[in-house]
């Protein structure tokens, strides 16, 4: 299950989709559907669900069938909707695999410390770009 | 007492002068640049500027010595990270959340906020009959 069908959530969907697992993806904008199919990433092909709805809301989680759901990503523009939704899946589901992502490193270090499986885009990002450039 | 506000929403403003009404100390922290002049206009310096989900931040509002935390924006997502926040890095004794989804009260308490109230919650007893048996 994953929530926030932005460029990084709308790229998990389609590529776990293709290699064989069943993928739901829920985001609160209906339009986030059509701009993933425009890019060309959930095309036609895609046989996973598209839910809209809040994804840091319980009731719209477990209708869209998080019971069940092995694995769970929350990838929302919202550092608080992803520390949200995730805790939420972890802590009241139980899904067994859970990932967060945290723009603020400060937060995500915090929440790692919790024991929320955390990436952080901006600490990542920031060395991938300064070992490349230190190379070049 | 001294108490820590996050949210100077219409919530937050009346919840803060109410406190300060009734002789407690109050820190009143608003995210919003305009809305916390206005707030200060009416509430006098216990505003403060910032983020109440960041840590650096919290930790410049004397928040060691608070005896509660009320978490009042109308994000139910920023208050859970707000009153986190406050007992886990700061170890504050009460956290009290204002929740807009009901089903939030049994979900904040579950991931450690001591309190959720939800006004959703509180119409709909206000409405229902009382239970006879």
């Amino acid at each position: 299950m994953i929530v926030g069908c932005g460029r990084v959530g709308s790229q998990i969907a389609a590529e776990m989709d293709r290699t064989g697992h069943d993928v739901t993806i829920i985001d609160r904008d209906p339009n986030q559907f059509s701009r993933a199919s425009q890019r060309g990433v959930l095309t036609n092909d895609f046989k996973g669900n598209q839910v809209v709805g809040n994804g840091t809301d319980a009731e719209v989680l477990r209708r869209a069938g998080v019971e069940d759901a092995d694995g769970f990503v929350a990838v929302t523009e919202g550092d608080n909707r992803n520390i949200m939704a995730a805790q939420i899946a972890k802590h009241v589901f139980k899904v067994p695999r859970v990932v967060c992502r945290i723009y603020d490193p400060e937060r995500a270090e915090a929440y790692e410390k919790l024991g929320l499986h955390t990436i952080c885009p901006t600490i990542d990002g920031a060395k991938r770009i300064e070992k490349t450039l230190l190379q070049q | 007492m001294y108490v820590i506000v996050v949210g100077g929403g219409t919530v937050g403003y009346y919840l803060s002068r109410d406190l300060l009404d009734r002789g407690h100390e109050v820190t009143l922290i608003e995210k919003e640049s305009r809305r916390a002049d206005w707030l200060e206009t009416q509430l006098g310096s216990i505003v403060m500027r910032g983020d109440g989900c960041e840590v650096k931040f919290l930790s410049q509002t004397g928040i060691e010595r608070a005896d509660a935390i009320v978490a009042v924006t109308a994000d139910d997502e920023d208050n859970l990270i707000a009153l986190q926040m406050a007992k886990r890095h700061f170890n504050v004794k009460k956290t009290i959340a204002r929740v807009n989804n009901p089903s939030n009260v049994e979900i904040f308490k579950m991931l450690g906020v001591d309190d959720a109230v939800s006004a959703t919650e509180i119409l709909l007893g206000a409405l229902e009959p009382p239970i006879t048996t």
